[in-house]
């Protein structure tokens, strides 16, 4: 199984993770942060994350802090 | 901890202070520049022999961020402290990390004459079109038409003049052995800038002269767009302006 | 030792080679690019660091940068340029970094010209850039005096880790005296807990001037000034000539107390009860010595190349004990020991 690792504290809600992810699984999320942003939320129920790290390259704030790959 | 089956295929790099957290606005390009940075000081092993040059501007406080011996030079001091650091010490890695403002505006003179002297050090210049930190005026590299707090009809030759071509510049200089200009408008540009930034590295460890990276960014903020129509603006709007490529490489 | 005959210029760019320089760094301008050009041979035969900087703004932070290293590092300018050092002058200040910086006075405002002058008293111990911040300043007033002072430059700048100025004039750089190249007398100050040689087995460090907390940039200018109150209690050098039972001292700085001295020679030879003072750091002034000397003189006579620039400083330190009064021509022009007795005489009166 592939996933990633949020950090919901540092994440800005920019959003540009979501328009990246080619699975679609990072979507904007609904509760809001110490700093008042939406941070964004991962949700693979089905596995479907490949580990390509586009997310994490793509993040400016490193709110994706780890990418692991099975 | 991850199992032992599972693979890292990515991780915030060394060269970053622990914990340390970007202050730029949402969106902005700044933190994936200083990241592939820290990425590429990891990658080649130079986090112990590096000093930094931190400039004035939105990437003033370098030294927040990277955790590597930093100075801070004055306003478009960075390439003159950069020399100075690196002719006193010729074993170290020096790097300077600049706006468009720093590099080619008030600091034209320090960037140009550190590349016709072949310095042996590795600048990056973030380009995003405007001076950021002071709110959005028009810079150097403004381009015509753009409207900012200082020109707010618009970029146009009568008040303004033309904007500059950094990396077509600093190819012309005899002492340059690598420029080139990349953007962080997508995964695939990010790759090349990583590409672009270890190159700048390389040249510096190898003695061969000056090395220089310009990298478009965006600047949400003061551009009045969302992250996503930034880097929209960029492909629409800079890439004619600016095209991406390698100027030089010796 | 043998003497050797010696310009100014000269003589300040080989002291600063056997002060240990590791790196010079300039931009030439009248009267003091003899040193640059001195440099430019000496430092590549040494295989240390030379640059013809683009500009005097380069050249300053150049030495920034190596100093920031640990380097010992120089540049030499004058006047107009030196004005435009002003704000790396600030963040070096701030940045607590051991700078040399050689500035040999011409005549100004502006352009002015390489008439001798000491117009820039002012520029050195007050200064342009912006903040509160001080700069040790050296005035030398012989060739001789600029072997030491320059030596005393980098010994000072690495010990309070403060930039120092060495005020020259042109008349002093252009000039020829014997004079003796003893090796230099300091210590060498350990660098290693605060220069930037790389985060190798220590957390990394950095050095830099902006404060967005409040309390800590109080706290970084209080550390300063605790700095700068020793470097006042320590570090005062002045030259006392004839002082003893004089109802009228001259005070002045640099080269014209050559002619000062002769002066008071010959006023003495006259009778007339005169004597010097002549302050060598410029900063930290010697305010305690004039505070003392007031209370046993009756006057006070300050003789510059200007209109008038050390005369406050000795105003503030006599604070109104006994008459402080000036005399100068405008910047350029030279003083005779005849003008000098002339003006002692009229003041002695």
């Amino acid at each position: 199984m592939n996933y990633i690792k949020l950090d919901k504290t540092r994440c800005k809600a920019c959003y540009l993770c979501v328009d990246v992810c080619p699975k679609k699984l990072i979507i904007k999320g609904s509760q809001p942060n110490s700093l008042g942003h939406f941070p964004v939320e991962f949700k693979d129920p089905d596995n479907k994350c490949i580990g390509c790290a586009m997310c994490a390259m793509r993040c400016p704030d490193i709110a994706i802090t780890e990418v692991v790959k099975n | 901890m991850i199992k032992t089956t599972e693979k890292l295929v990515f991780e915030s790099p060394k060269s970053l202070k622990a914990g340390m957290k970007f202050p730029f606005c949402a969106g902005c390009d700044h933190g994936v520049a200083i990241r592939l940075v820290a990425e590429v000081l990891d990658e080649m092993n130079l986090k112990e022999k590096t000093i930094a040059v931190a400039s004035i501007g939105c990437s003033v406080m370098l030294y927040d961020y990277l955790d590597t011996d930093c100075i801070e030079a004055p306003h478009g001091r960075a390439l003159a402290a950069a020399t100075g650091v690196k002719r006193t010490n010729k074993d170290k890695f020096v790097l300077t990390y600049q706006g468009d403002g720093d590099f080619a505006s008030i600091g034209l003179a320090e960037s140009l004459h550190a590349a016709l002297r072949g310095e042996k050090v590795s600048a990056i210049c973030i380009n995003n079109t405007t001076y950021g930190m002071t709110g959005g005026q028009a810079g150097p590299t403004t381009i015509m038409g753009q409207i900012t707090k200082t020109s707010p009809n618009g970029r146009n030759e009568e008040y303004y003049g033309y904007p500059i071509k950094i990396a077509e510049q600093i190819a012309l200089c005899d002492g340059t052995a690598y420029s080139a200009r990349c953007s962080l408008d997508s995964i695939a540009n990010i790759k090349k800038t990583k590409e672009a930034i270890r190159k700048t590295f390389e040249v510096q460890l190898q003695g061969l002269g000056f090395g220089f990276v310009e990298i478009l960014s965006t600047c949400p903020t003061n551009w009045h767009l969302t992250p996503q129509e930034s880097h929209e603006r960029v492909r629409n709007e800079l890439f004619q302006v600016y095209p991406l490529g390698v100027y030089k490489e010796v | 030792m043998t003497k050797k005959l010696t310009t100014g210029n000269h003589a300040i760019a080989q002291a600063a080679i056997n002060a240990g320089c590791d790196g010079y760094f300039g931009y030439p301008i009248t009267p003091q690019s003899e040193i640059g050009e001195f440099m430019s041979k000496k430092m590549q035969e040494l295989e240390r660091a030379y640059v013809c900087a683009e500009s005097e703004i380069a050249a300053i932070n150049m030495v920034l940068g190596a100093c920031s290293t640990g380097a010992k590092a120089m540049t030499s300018s004058s006047s107009c340029a030196v004005a435009l050092m002003q704000e790396s002058l600030s963040y070096i200040a701030a940045d607590e970094l051991p700078v040399v910086l050689v500035s040999v006075m011409r005549a100004g405002p502006g352009l002015g010209y390489i008439y001798p002058s000491q117009g820039d008293y002012n520029q050195a111990t007050i200064g342009g850039g912006n903040g509160d911040y001080k700069i040790i300043v050296l005035a030398p007033s012989t060739v001789q005096e600029c072997i030491d002072l320059t030596y005393k430059s980098f010994y000072l700048a690495q010990k309070y880790r403060n930039p120092t100025i060495l005020l020259a004039d042109g008349l002093l750089a252009q000039m020829m005296e014997p004079v003796e190249f003893n090796e230099y007398p300091y210590p060498e100050i350990p660098i290693e807990d605060w220069a930037l040689t790389g985060a190798k087995n220590r957390a990394s460090r950095a050095i830099y001037s902006l404060e967005p907390k409040e309390d800590r940039l109080v706290e970084r200018i209080n550390t300063l000034f605790n700095k700068y109150k020793q470097i006042e209690e320590n570090e005062v050098e002045f030259e006392e000539y004839q002082t003893d039972n004089a109802d009228l001292i001259v005070t002045c700085f640099g080269s014209i107390a050559r002619n000062v001295k002769s002066a008071i020679n010959q006023c003495r030879e006259k009778g007339l009860k005169v004597g010097m003072l002549r302050p060598i750091t410029l900063y930290p002034f010697p305010t305690k010595k004039y505070q003392e000397l007031a209370k046993t003189t009756k006057k006070f006579l300050t003789i510059e190349m200007n209109m008038g620039q050390m005369v406050r400083d000795v105003r503030l330190a006599v604070n109104g004990q006994v008459p402080v009064e000036f005399f100068g021509k405008s910047v350029g022009q030279w003083l005779s020991v005849e003008d000098i007795i002339a003006e002692i005489e009229r003041f002695n009166g």
